[in-house]
């Protein structure tokens, strides 16, 4: 398996050219941190170190020896447990987290990079921290003062974990289906139930886990409006914050799974015996909508995860092709033969595998500025905007970015040849280990059902018009100079928004919506083809005004090609989605039950 | 021309890399004379006088040289220094702590690990763990430079008829003092002079397993040396390092048993005439220089090595 | 106690480094920089020694173009005091970068100045021996371990044969080999707190230094390139080819 280097500069150039920066750092949130640029590189910089000597030399021996459950719970590969007090003794952790907390209060933009790093270096290790980072979200938004204050400092700094025990069997997209009970007791509840699907349920890698729990009250009504959240620790904490006796909560067993050997995905059992112990978070009845605030975080972080993937696969794959010498150049019958980088279909698989990256990159990190625009922004009617960006682009990050990545770990593979189909290059890990991304956080299904049902229609598409308009907008700033790139990406991007408004205006005509729901995906697709290009059209003009200045025309020259190919053979996607789209679902609901 | 070479030695004998400096110092001019700076170290200057080429042996023979610290040794060269053009030491541990300090002290460059000599004053000396190649050119009136013993070969150790002079030792700077030492007892041939070397890496496993390449190396006469992540480890002393920032070697022939091939390590060995590769992956960069790469567990293909070399030996 | 650590930015060890076609250096647009590998251990040995209450200050010296700000900022994290950028575009050699240390010793007085024994881009391996050589102060090269006494530092070499200590009267000048430590990952609160600790930029005509480099580059080139031979199938096979084959056992 080939190392991996994070893509520092192509991070930095997405964060200083593209998400902003400026704006971000003028927050009044972040004046003591003191952003900037140089910040950036710094952290950056120490991430990196972080990703690729410790947790990337992991990634392939955690896969080959996963996580295994035995008498005393569940035990994480080799190795897991040092790298882990690696990377929380780095403070990087609570990187995102207020300082209140113990956390260093920086901006979601370095939060996301980080994430993309951990996640590209061992993705099975990241979702530890992701799940905990989830957890902390809900904690402090809907926690009482006393909660926060016994929780999360431990859960921030790391020493404890956070897991979310949403799924159960009969209740996996639909939620409402949840039947897990919690009855009052005394000052708190008594929950019985089994969870499934928990990611990192259990382990012995800090001294107590913290689970955020789904659950039923007595006389609670049926369907969403019954749910609560309940707090349940692995050991229960003391009111000075020590440990006390280990609750009743218990993984059972772990699921052998394509990927992500080395996550444990546990049953968990609350209840064996008198009920594990739980305290109410929030109001009673308001779980769901708890869970749906941070979840809305998960989800963009899953969309990292794809894009995290995508850009491992893609520097094993260039690596590779460097090396193999296979065939000669179109054309030559003799002479020397040459690496598979000469061929022009693998250049186009590379190609792909890079422009894609970038875009995704540049889109997810500009969603990152706008929470933390959001977040942040002392005035809150441009906060509300930043929000509606977020509420709009999450389903697409999340939609997009995992079906792209699964995608582009397929290319990174095909890119290895037969040596690609056989695990010693590390090429199908990356392939399995992605392939999770489209489900968990919500199936791409109901991603695309987010966007095009509650999404779109909540405001009657008002924040999609206003996306629509800006990326008209910056199609109308890239000044064409004759016969250069600008104009061909300019032409691009016209005709790549053109199709995602023509697809909007169908999508809210208002016709059947279960039509609309049949073509859904495609819209979530046609809308991440588009705001990808949009980003890479604004990556190039940045490219451009560098060049003009001569600073480092390697990359800038690279980023301005690799638009181009973005727009020449990615972007026209757009167009054979809106035909799908246009078509509506007449042809996918005809058929019977039976006729399957 | 003339040329000052800074004799290696530890008072009792001559090191073998002074040889190979004194044919890099013969390809610059017939003008050469050794230093031999220590205490007690007559042996080693009428060894110096046997070597063939050198005209005249400098013998400074004081305590305070005994250990050849640089503060002591460094004023000694400088003062010496007037008559020559040129002043080459081994590109050894004690060269390389000494010769940068006479150079500031002459007020002039010094140029490391010279490995071909292309004029009195240009020379080609590798850079980023030899992965590139530098030709610079000296500007100074005293060309300061290590020279790297495995570019250059020995000149012979006999046949020349050297003077020896004592010159007059200098002053004890009293900055330093020695206090001990702890050297690697080997009855193997020195990592620089050997003729073969077997070299193992984190492949061995722990320092025990070494025993295994020390039975090879014995059955060949070779050397044993390491990687760095062998010495990290702990499995043997640091200077069996080979590599950048280790010893350069080119012997015969490099057997590497348990080693992947890092670039800081190829620094060490790439010229080496044959390169045996053992190593049980297959993609492991080091089989890229390998002549002959083999494929297996060490810890079955070396003692079938060893079996092997037995036969031979019986069958004469 | 005060503890004066050099370090350089370097192309990163893991960079495979390939000389320009037209022979006038190496390709480093684009590349990755970072802390010589040497260096960090130098500013880690200051940092134990501070820790464990040996030393009081320690600064951090780099000299060349203005993005050595950047490895500066790093071994501030790692836990040295302050900074200084000795700020030039000019080539720098061994020679004047000892120069101008001296002069910034001399400003600054420190008990105590480490350095790392070679740098992995020049591989010159002198800058230390030279530092020592103009102030007159001892040298410690190749560190495998620095002890700290009353007025004295042993210093434990890595020599040819093995392993030798020298005992040396402060102030002294130490470089470090590999095995003297290994140091930190940075934490990120000290990240933080680094980008607040003094970074002073002097120019080497501050300082009074000429810094005209004594030896010109002629050309570079990369060595020939060894071709890979063949695998074997077996140790017999192995044995066989070295004795009639390459004649070498
Ligand atoms: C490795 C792993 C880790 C996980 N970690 C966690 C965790 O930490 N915590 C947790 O609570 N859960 C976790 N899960 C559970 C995960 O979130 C669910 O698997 C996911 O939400 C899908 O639910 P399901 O498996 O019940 O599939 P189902 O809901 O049965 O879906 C099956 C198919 O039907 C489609 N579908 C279902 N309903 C609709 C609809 N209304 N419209 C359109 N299509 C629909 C889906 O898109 C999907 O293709 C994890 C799962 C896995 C595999
Ligand atoms: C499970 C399995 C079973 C197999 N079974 C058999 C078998 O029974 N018999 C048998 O003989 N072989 C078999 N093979 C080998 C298989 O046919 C080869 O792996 C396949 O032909 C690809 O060759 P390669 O692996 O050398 O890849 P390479 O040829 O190195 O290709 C690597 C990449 O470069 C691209 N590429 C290479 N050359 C060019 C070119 N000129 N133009 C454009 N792109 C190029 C390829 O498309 C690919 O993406 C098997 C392989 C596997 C994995
Ligand atoms: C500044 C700097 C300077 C450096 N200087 C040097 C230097 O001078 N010299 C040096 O060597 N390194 C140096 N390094 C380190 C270098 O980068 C590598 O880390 C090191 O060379 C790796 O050593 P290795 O090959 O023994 O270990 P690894 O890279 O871990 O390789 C071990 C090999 O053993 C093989 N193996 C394991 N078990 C078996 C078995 N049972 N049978 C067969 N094969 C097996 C494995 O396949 C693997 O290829 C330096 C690094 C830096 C940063």
């Amino acid at each position: 398996m080939t190392a991996y280097f994070a893509p520092i500069r192509d991070m930095q150039f997405v964060i200083n050219e593209l998400a902003d920066l400026s704006e971000v750092a003028a927050l009044p949130a972040f004046a003591e941190q003191e952003v900037g640029p140089e910040l950036v590189e710094a952290v950056l910089e120490e991430a990196a170190k972080l990703a690729t000597e410790v947790l990337a030399p992991l990634n392939k021996p955690g896969d080959v020896q996963g996580a295994r459950i035995g008498p005393d719970g569940v035990v994480p590969a080799a190795g897991f447990g040092e790298a882990y007090r690696s990377f929380i003794d780095g403070g990087w952790n609570g990187i995102g987290s207020p300082v209140e907390h113990g956390g260093q209060g920086l901006p979601e933009l370095f939060n996301t990079a980080t994430q993309e790093m951990w996640n590209s270096a061992n993705m099975s290790f990241a979702l530890c921290p992701m799940l905990n980072a989830g957890a902390i979200e809900a904690i402090s938004r809907a926690g009482s003062a006393e909660q926060r204050a016994l929780y999360l400092p431990n859960m921030v700094s790391g020493e404890w974990t956070g897991t979310m025990n949403l799924t159960e069997p009969q209740a996996g997209s639909d939620l409402s289906a949840v039947r897990t009970r919690a009855v009052p007791h005394g000052d708190h509840y008594r929950i019985f139930g089994q969870k499934i699907f928990i990611t990192w349920g259990e382990h012995d890698m800090t001294g107590n886990t913290i689970h955020l729990v789904l659950a039923r009250t007595p006389d609670a009504p049926e369907g969403v409006k019954g749910i609560s959240l309940f707090l349940v620790p692995k050991f229960l904490v003391n009111p000075d914050g020590s440990l006390g006796v280990r609750n009743d909560v218990h993984a059972v067993s772990i699921e052998h799974k394509l990927g992500i050997h080395a996550s444990p995905t546990c049953v968990m059992a609350f209840g064996d015996k008198d009920g594990a112990v739980g305290y109410l978070v929030g109001e009673e009845n308001k779980g769901l909508a708890y869970m749906f605030i941070m979840m809305n975080e998960a989800r963009f972080k899953v969309g990292l995860q794809g894009l995290a993937i995508a850009e491992r696969a893609y520097q094993a794959a260039r690596e590779y092709a460097k090396d193999r010498v296979q065939g000669r150049p179109t054309g030559a019958k003799s002479g020397d033969r040459v690496a598979i980088i000469h061929h022009p279909d693998v250049r186009r698989m590379l190609m792909t595998m890079k422009a894609q990256n970038e875009a995704m990159r540049a889109l997810a990190y500009v969603v990152a500025m706008h929470m933390d625009l959001a977040r942040h922004h002392p005035d809150p009617a441009i906060r509300q905007t930043h929000q509606a960006r977020v509420d709009l682009l999450i389903p697409v990050v999340k939609g997009w970015c995992t079906e792209t990545g699964i995608e582009i770990a397929s290319l990174g593979l095909q890119v290895h040849g037969g040596m690609g189909y056989v695990e010693e290059s590390g090429a199908c890990q990356h392939l399995r280990d992605a392939r999770i991304t489209t489900i968990y956080e919500g199936t791409t299904g109901i991603q695309a059902a987010d966007l095009a049902g509650r999404k779109l229609n909540m405001d009657q598409g008002a924040a999609m018009r206003a996306l629509i308009a800006e990326i008209e907008a910056t199609a109308e700033t890239l000044d064409p100079i004759p016969g250069d790139d600008m104009a061909v990406i300019r032409d691009g991007l016209r005709d790549g928004v053109r199709a995602l408004s023509k697809a909007t205006e169908w999508m809210l005509a208002g016709g059947d919506p279960g039509e609309a729901m049949a073509v859904s995906v495609d819209y979530l697709m046609l809308t991440g083809t588009v705001c990808g290009g949009w980003q890479m059209a604004r990556a190039a003009r940045a490219a451009q005004n560098k060049l003009m200045t001569g600073e480092d025309s390697v990359f800038h020259e690279a980023k301005l090609v690799t638009t181009r190919f973005y727009v020449e053979h990615l972007l026209p996607k757009a167009d054979a989605l809106l035909r799908s789209i246009r078509n509506g679902g007449i042809s996918i609901m005809a058929l019977t039950e039976e006729q399957f | 021309m003339s040329i000052l070479v800074i004799a290696e030695h530890d008072n009792a004998a001559l090191k073998a890399a002074t040889l190979n400096t004194v044919t890099a110092a013969a390809q610059l001019g017939e003008d050469i004379a050794i230093l031999v700076a220590g205490h007690n170290c007559g042996a080693v200057a009428e060894a110096a006088a046997q070597v063939a080429g050198v005209r005249k042996v400098l013998v400074a023979d004081a305590p305070h040289y005994a250990h050849q610290l640089a503060e002591n040794t460094a004023p000694l060269v400088v003062g010496l220094a007037g008559g020559y053009t040129h002043i080459l030491a081994p590109a050894t541990a004690a060269g390389k702590n000494l010769l940068p300090r006479v150079a500031a002290l002459l007020d002039v460059a010094q140029i490391t690990d010279v490995i071909q000599i292309d004029g009195a004053d240009t020379f080609v000396r590798p850079i980023y763990a030899g992965n590139v190649l530098a030709t610079v050119q000296s500007k100074d009136a005293v060309k300061a430079m290590t020279v790297r013993g495995t570019a250059f070969p020995a000149a012979a150790a006999s046949g020349g008829s050297a003077s020896i002079e004592a010159v007059a030792p200098a002053a004890d700077a009293g900055v330093s003092s020695f206090v001990g030492q702890q050297l690697t007892q080997s009855d193997r041939p020195e990592l620089t002079a050997a003729r073969i070397i077997v070299s193992g890496g984190r492949g061995m496993g722990n320092g025990d397993n070494f025993k295994l390449l020390e039975d090879v190396a014995d059955k060949l006469g070779a050397a044993v040396g390491a990687s760095r992540a062998a010495v990290d480890a702990g499995f043997v002393p640091n200077d069996y390092q080979v590599g950048q920032t280790g010893k350069v070697v080119a012997p015969e022939l490099y057997v590497a048993v348990g080693i992947s091939g890092a670039i800081q390590h190829l620094a060490g060995m790439k010229d080496s005439k044959v390169i045996v590769a053992i190593n049980k992956d297959e993609e492991a960069p080091i089989f890229q220089v390998a002549d002959y790469g083999l494929v297996a567990d060490l810890f079955a293909a070396v003692p079938e090595l060893s079996k092997e070399l037995d036969t031979l030996k019986a069958a004469g | 106690m005060k503890i004066l650590v050099a370090v350089k930015r370097v192309v990163d060890y893991n960079v495979k480094v390939r000389a320009k076609a037209d022979g006038t250096g190496v390709e480093t647009a684009n590349v990755k920089m970072s802390m010589n590998p040497f260096d960090e251990i130098a500013v880690e040995e200051a940092v134990r020694m501070q820790e464990a209450g040996k030393a009081q200050e320690i600064v951090a010296i780099s000299l060349g173009v203005a993005a050595c700000q950047d490895t500066i900022r790093t071994a501030l994290a790692m836990g040295a005091d302050r900074g200084i950028l000795v700020e030039t575009d000019a080539e720098l050699q061994p020679l004047a970068v000892a120069k101008l240390l001296k002069a910034v010793v001399e400003k600054e007085n420190p008990d105590l100045v480490i350095l790392g024994k070679q740098a992995i881009d020049d591989d010159a391996n002198q800058t230390g021996q030279m530092l020592a050589a103009l102030l007159g102060w001892p040298q410690g090269t190749f560190a495998s371990k620095v002890e700290l006494g009353d007025g004295t530092v042993n210093v434990t070499r890595e020599i040819d044969g093995g392993l030798e200590t020298v005992a040396l009267k402060l102030p002294a000048l130490v470089t470090t080999d590999l095995r003297l430590n290994e140091p930190r990952f940075v934490k990120l609160p000290n990240i933080m707190k680094a980008k607040k600790k003094p970074l002073e930029v002097l120019k080497p005509a501050d300082l009074g230094v000429d810094v005209a480099p004594r030896l010109v580059t002629l050309k570079v080139q990369e060595p020939p390139k060894r071709q890979a031979g063949i695998k074997v199938g077996s140790v017999a096979e192995l044995v066989d080819k070295l004795r009639n084959e390459a004649h070498v056992i």
